[in-house]
């Protein structure tokens, strides 16, 4: 039972982190620009979440729209500031011009909210319920479940957006080629900016997700960030589905590792099993992981080798 | 007495010439304000002499030495590297475990606290150096990552989240440095060694092989320059440099704490290296000093400061990408051009290296066989043969996207043949790097032309004299090339503005500055009008005369009828034909191969010039 909880756990976790990891590689497919302040969105959505929340006393999923909205619009400004100045210039430009901006909005959040971990309402209403006629009786989180399903959601409604629409089409088609996009008519510097309202809107949305249950702090920006590109690295830099993978990989590792001594309590007995079954150091682990796997495959997980053309 | 008269009236003019070149001297670049600048920095702390600025100027010149560090790996080599905070941290807690725990000295803790972050880099530059960007950029920052989180975790050696305390100050021959002017000065005495080191390094040569390198890694690699070994020194100087920081940052503050290991210092130290310039030792300083002291100038912002630095990095990369002292040196140009510009140095032939008699050889120089290449589903080379023999000069045509560059890019290395061998003088040379090939004697130029927009037509030319033992020299004799082309005109001018014809010959010279064997040339004449073209043939053929060999890919058939005594036609990847012009022309394959496809590129039999 417990190993249902925690892959019920990872479900959700994974879910929220795909929707980072979406929209984390929607900008880099579409600008070929690392965004570094990707984290310090979605840590934003959880403070506006919190901020709605305080003026609004509504259950999160009511928010959920307006969060949506308004990280869309905070999107549009951060483009302003951090790409299009600088879309002409060689891609480090805009990993560092990001790396500005994270910092801004970090502080910007400590300066407004102070540095204290604080958790949104939950989306439907927080407690446990226990799934019904199992023996030995299911108890899993609420909130679990419903983030699990409304990130579900935004992400089905994320790939008809893209797969089904006109709309859709020409995002991707400047996303591959941004140049052969703007040959046949397509505008292209608009379809950026949406580009980047939709991942900052989907970062806000994870960021609401997140912070119930997780909470949010100022700092924590630098944690989502790297997960997200991780997810990136490991599943093929650039691919949507491997993106959503490696979102699920990484909440595996996240849930399931400290979670090992309730599945098996052989192993919680250990010595130093306090130690080594901690958060920290399947952090540690996950950093190791990934540069094993830069180093054995340098393209990630998935990818397909690219040939440079001389 | 007359002696004496003439000397008594010499003297007045002697010095009044003195004095001119002076004059010059100072006046030249941004030599004036730099001057200015150091004069207002020794100053300072004569002038505002309080414990309180000391130490800031002390802490200021542990960041200086950092970015100094930094401006190797990021400025110089081009990459962006995020571990420099992870050495500087290194470097502290090196010192302070050391010192405060095991109560060593400064002369054992020091060293010690440079050669851990250099071994952390020299294990970590294997698997990561090898990185694109950003994937480079992320395998950094998680090891900076890792380091923190075991810092945090490994509470007995390190003191988690506490950290250390009652660090030794520094003590040397016995005598312990107090803090104020003596420790200043120590920390400003390694600053200024740690420059010293820093351009004596990127000065001359080896500065304009890192410039070509990060602005073009390949075009660097067809030079002979071995950028992985570039990128690896440049790794483990700027390691050197962090931990020795971090180790003077912690005798400062005599305790330590995981936030040295946090991501704010290796921010810190990008924004300096960013506000400063990326590669001038002034900028390493200006960054340095003016973003310590601009938290006390923030003060209205409280302990969100940081915003400042966010908004003053963002600032500075939108509107002055090359920093203060890069906008400073630019302003100067544009604004007060030099009264003089600057003379070219005298031409100086390179001494020619006795060419191996191959001649006699009964082995071409050059002996391609059954080459294969695919890429993906696309076959773009079939059992390909060619050979070039000493001094031959070789014709390759064929329509477009017929195989011919690719196999340009399977001689030199850049892409690995899936079957066949290449042969140089009966060597193989398959499988071998691209610097290793162009240093045994293959050089070429690029269709799509890879030169440095900011870099001069001599420098581009000289950073290819690996040889040579200063840039003076490399100079001379890329001079010399570039007479040869007769572009000794334009030597000090920027290759960026330069018309096509022009950088053409540009990268013909720096090939030719290899003293290669065999030269490919990838559509020298594309760009140039009908007398540049007879002028660049007549050159051509005069370095075939001396022994040179040429494989010329070429669409202009008048040009190339004129020039090769032997022409390949490649199509969809096969040899379909090979032999003189005469018979080429006749052909009816070649005919077919032409003609059969709408092409622009078709060669123009007729004399008519390709656009």
């Amino acid at each position: 039972m417990e190993f249902l909880q925690l892959l019920i756990n990872t479900a959700a976790l994974g879910a929220a982190y795909a929707l980072v990891a979406l929209g984390f590689v929607w900008v880099l497919n579409a600008t070929s620009a690392v965004n570094f302040a990707h984290g310090d969105l979605v840590m934003a959505g959880g403070f506006v979440a919190l901020a709605l929340a305080g003026m609004l006393p509504l259950p999160g999923i009511l928010l959920l729209p307006l969060v949506l909205v308004l990280m869309a619009g905070l999107g549009l400004v951060f483009s302003l500031l951090a790409f299009f100045p600088l879309k002409d210039r060689p891609p480090v430009s805009v990993f560092i011009s990001t790396i500005a901006l994270g910092i801004i909005v970090s502080n910007g959040a400590s300066a407004i909210f102070g540095a204290e971990p604080r958790a949104t309402p939950p989306l439907f209403a927080g407690g446990v319920v226990a799934l019904g006629g199992l023996p030995g009786g299911l108890i899993v989180s609420r909130q679990a479940i419903a983030v699990m399903l409304v990130a579900a959601l935004l992400i089905a409604v994320q790939y008809l957006l893209f797969a089904r629409t006109q709309f859709g089409r020409r995002l991707r088609a400047t996303a591959q080629d941004r140049d052969m996009a703007a040959a046949i008519g397509i505008p292209v510097d608009r379809m950026i900016a949406l580009t980047f309202a939709l991942a900052t809107a989907l970062a806000g949305a994870a960021g609401l997700l997140l912070s119930n249950s997780f909470f949010v702090s100022p700092t924590d920006g630098m944690n989502y960030m790297v997960k997200a590109y991780i997810a990136v690295t490991i599943g093929g830099w650039g691919s949507i589905a491997g993106a959503v993978a490696g979102a699920f990989l990484i909440a595996l590792f996240d849930v399931m590792l400290p979670g090992l001594p309730a599945l098996l309590p052989a192993l919680g007995a250990l010595p130093g099993a306090d130690w080594l079954f901690s958060q920290t150091v399947a952090t540690i682990l996950l950093y190791v992981l990934l540069l094993v796997i830069l180093v054995l495959r340098p393209q990630g997980l998935f990818g397909e080798a690219v040939q440079r053309r001389a | 007495m007359s002696l004496f008269a003439a000397l008594a009236a010499a003297t007045p003019t002697l010095l009044a010439r003195q004095a001119r070149a002076a004059r010059a001297w100072l006046c030249h670049g941004i030599r004036l304000p730099l001057l200015v600048g150091a004069g207002l920095l020794i100053l300072y702390p004569v002038l505002f002499g309080s414990p309180y600025h000391l130490r800031l100027l002390t802490v200021s010149g542990v960041y200086v030495l950092m970015v100094l560090g930094y401006q190797l790996i990021f400025g110089q080599a081009g990459a962006l590297a995020l571990t420099q905070g992870a050495f500087f941290g290194l470097g502290g807690y090196a010192t302070a475990i050391l010192g405060s725990r095991l109560g060593w000295g400064f002369p054992a803790t020091f060293p010690l606290s440079i050669s851990l972050p250099v071994a952390l880099a020299a294990l970590i530059a294997v698997p990561v150096l090898r990185l694109e960007s950003h994937y480079f950029a992320l395998a950094t920052l998680g090891i900076s990552q890792i380091l923190l989180l075991v810092a945090i975790k490994w509470e007995a050696l390190t003191g988690g989240s506490n950290g250390l305390t009652g660090v030794p100050g520094i003590v040397l021959f016995g005598a312990a440095l107090p803090r104020g002017w003596p420790l200043l000065l120590a920390v400003w005495g390694m600053v200024a060694l740690g420059a010293a080191l820093a351009w004596r390094i990127t000065r001359g040569r080896i500065g304009r092989a890192f410039h070509l390198m990060r602005e073009n890694p390949l075009a660097a690699q067809s030079v002979g320059l071995d950028t992985g070994r570039l990128r690896l020194v440049a790794l483990l100087l700027s390691a050197a440099y962090g931990g020795a920081a971090g180790a003077l940052y912690t005798h400062t503050m005599r305790i330590v704490s995981t936030e040295i290991l946090e991501f704010s210092v290796m921010v810190a130290c990008l924004t300096m290296t960013v506000v400063g310039g990326r590669t001038s030792i002034a900028g390493a300083i200006l960054g340095g000093v003016l973003l310590v002291h601009l938290p006390e100038w923030l003060r209205f912002l409280d302990r969100f400061y940081l915003i400042g630095y966010g908004a003053l990095l963002l600032l500075m990369i939108v509107v002055a990408p090359f920093g203060l002292i890069g906008a400073l040196e630019r302003w100067r140009a544009w604004f007060v051009p030099e009264a003089l510009p600057d003379a070219p140095p005298p031409r100086a032939p390179p001494a020619r290296r006795p060419a191996p008699d191959i001649a006699r050889d009964t082995a071409p120089l050059l002996a391609v066989r059954g080459i294969d290449k695919s890429f993906g589903g696309l076959r773009a080379l079939a059992a390909v043969d060619l050979s070039v023999a000493a001094g031959e000069i070789v014709g390759l045509i064929g329509p477009n996207g017929s195989g011919k560059t690719t196999l340009v890019n399977v001689v030199t290395g850049v892409y690995r043949p899936d079957a066949g061998t290449v042969a140089l003088a009966g060597q193989s040379i398959a499988g071998c790097t691209v610097h290793d090939i162009a240093r045994a004697g293959i050089a070429r130029t690029f269709q799509n032309l890879n030169l440095v927009d900011d870099m001069t037509a001599l420098d581009s030319v000289a950073v290819a004299r690996r040889h040579d033992g200063d840039l003076a020299a490399a100079r001379g004799h890329a001079m010399a090339l570039l007479d040869r082309l007769g572009i000794a005109a334009i030597a000090m001018r920027r290759c960026g503005g330069l018309a096509q014809g022009l950088k053409r010959r540009i990268e013909i010279a720096r090939a030719l500055a290899l003293e290669p064997r065999l030269l490919l040339l990838d559509e020298p004449a594309a760009g140039l009008n009908p007398s540049e073209q007879r002028d660049l043939a007549a050159r051509l053929r005069a370095l075939a005369g001396e022994g040179l060999s040429l494989l010329v890919i070429e669409h202009n058939m008048p040009f190339l009828m004129t020039l090769a005594g032997r022409l390949v036609c490649l199509d969809h990847g096969q040899v379909i034909a090979a032999g003189t012009p005469a018979e080429i022309r006749r052909d009816a394959k070649v005919i077919e191969a032409y003609l059969g496809i709408v092409d622009d590129a078709a060669p123009a039999f007729g004399g008519a010039q390709p656009a």
